[in-house]
């Protein structure tokens, strides 16, 4: 899932530190506004937004970090309002809700590892690229930008 | 980039892939998800039911009870539904009406007997009782209206009788909503053509019933809280069009009106 390559360049101290910042930013995020599956995007959302202008290093990480939160959400929304839906409405719970719940909970927590790590490596200066999320970001986020 | 697109269709795969593959295990018996609601269901059922049966009277007439028990045999055998689930239980009222209560209790009243002009108005209500059990309108009109913490707490003994008694009638004096009623005039349509029994007389009733508003009676229960008659007769009505079927009758017509005639007793 994860790749440690080499950056273009070698960031600095205080750049490891707020491209890892990203990462710990969607966790607190994911914790405090657990039952909602938005907060934590939001929070993402906020801190690449104020970061726009940082260093690439720094930019790269938010995106990253920002890509990943985006797909959690649509998993985690469809689940926040089916469980709404049997909540509220006639439906009721059944195998596959169950069953969605189980997956969810499997891509969510390999998010939440994958993010720790991300965020420890990234605080020592070590650049990780997740599959395909990597990939996504490197077609994104450009270095003379 | 194409790349990107084909791990972005893995991953995709991937979640949909592990959803279907858990969706095979039956995690409600797991969870005992169903045993709990099936427990409840039972005791409640037996707890309204027996709120009836102290504050009306039962009608225990030994030809009322076999001749209504034949026909129900009759919907159920030829509709493969379990004859054992559908406890059913006359109660001698004036009130034109007919309702089912959790764990397969269907209560008729002697007045919706008596002011069916003949068996198939009468078997028509019935079925459509019957396909709010089968479709377990009555669980989730429950679980809707008083929640799932309140119906645990009556089975446990920790709901205030008041509470229950309240509930009970609720059952008795009020419609599902449109949707579900609907769908239980469709599903009872379906039960009376497998059984050979001509579903129009059904419809015609609710016209009948409809007409009869107007007049104000309050015994007309079943029908002031099934709104809509008319629609529903003409949606009944069309729905059974086209259905070319040798019409049958279960009961005899001199046992039908030995029926009413014992009811009257």
């Amino acid at each position: 899932m994860k790749n440690a390559t080499k950056f273009i360049y070698e960031p600095g101290e205080h750049e490891s530190e707020k491209a890892s910042n990203s990462y710990l930013m969607s966790l607190i995020a994911l914790i405090a506004g657990l039952p909602l599956p938005i907060i934590n995007l939001i929070a993402t959302l906020i801190f690449y937004l104020g970061n726009r202008k940082g260093t690439y290093f720094v930019r790269w990480h938010c995106t990253q970090a920002l890509l990943s939160q985006l797909s959690m959400l649509f998993i985690n929304s469809f689940g926040f309002w089916w469980t709404v839906s049997i909540i509220f409405t006639d439906d009721t719970i059944s195998d596959k809700y169950i069953a969605y719940m189980i997956a969810a909970l499997i891509f969510n927590l390999t998010e939440f590892i994958a993010t720790i790590y991300t965020a420890i490596q990234t605080r020592k200066g070590i650049h990780v690229e997740w599959w395909f999320y990597g990939n996504l970001t490197n077609l994104i986020c450009k270095a003379e930008a | 980039m194409k790349k990107i697109i084909i791990q972005g269709v893995i991953i995709i795969a991937l979640f949909i892939s592990i959803w279907f593959t858990l969706t095979q295990i039956n995690w409600l018996t797991i969870f005992k998800v169903q045993k709990i609601t099936d427990n409840t269901e039972q005791k409640i059922g037996e707890l309204f039911w027996e709120i009836f049966q102290k504050t009306e009277k039962e009608n225990t007439n030994p030809f009322v009870v076999a001749s209504v028990d034949s026909i129900v045999t009759k919907i159920c055998s030829s509709n493969n539904i379990d004859r054992e689930l559908i406890k059913i239980h006359i109660l001698d009222k004036d009130d034109i009406n007919a309702f089912a209560l959790p764990n397969g209790y269907l209560i008729v009243y002697s007045g919706l007997i008596l002011n069916s002009d003949n068996q198939e108005e009468m078997i028509g209500v019935v079925c459509h009782e019957i396909a709010h059990i089968q479709l377990n309108h009555v669980m989730k009109k429950l679980l809707k209206e008083v929640g799932l913490s309140v119906l645990i707490s009556m089975t446990t003994g920790n709901g205030s009788s008041e509470n229950i008694r309240e509930t009970a009638k609720m059952l008795s004096s009020s419609a599902f909503d449109r949707n579900l009623e609907k769908e239980a005039d469709i599903k009872a349509v379906d039960y009376l053509v497998k059984a050979k029994i001509n579903p129009e007389p059904f419809a015609n009733f609710l016209y009948k019933i409809s007409e009869m508003e107007n007049d104000a009676t309050k015994y007309l229960t079943w029908i002031s809280n099934h709104p809509e008659s008319k629609e529903r007769a003409e949606y009944i009505i069309e729905y059974s069009k086209g259905k070319k079927i040798k019409y049958e009758s279960i009961l005899a017509i001199g046992t039908w009106d030995k029926m009413k005639e014992k009811l009257r007793e």
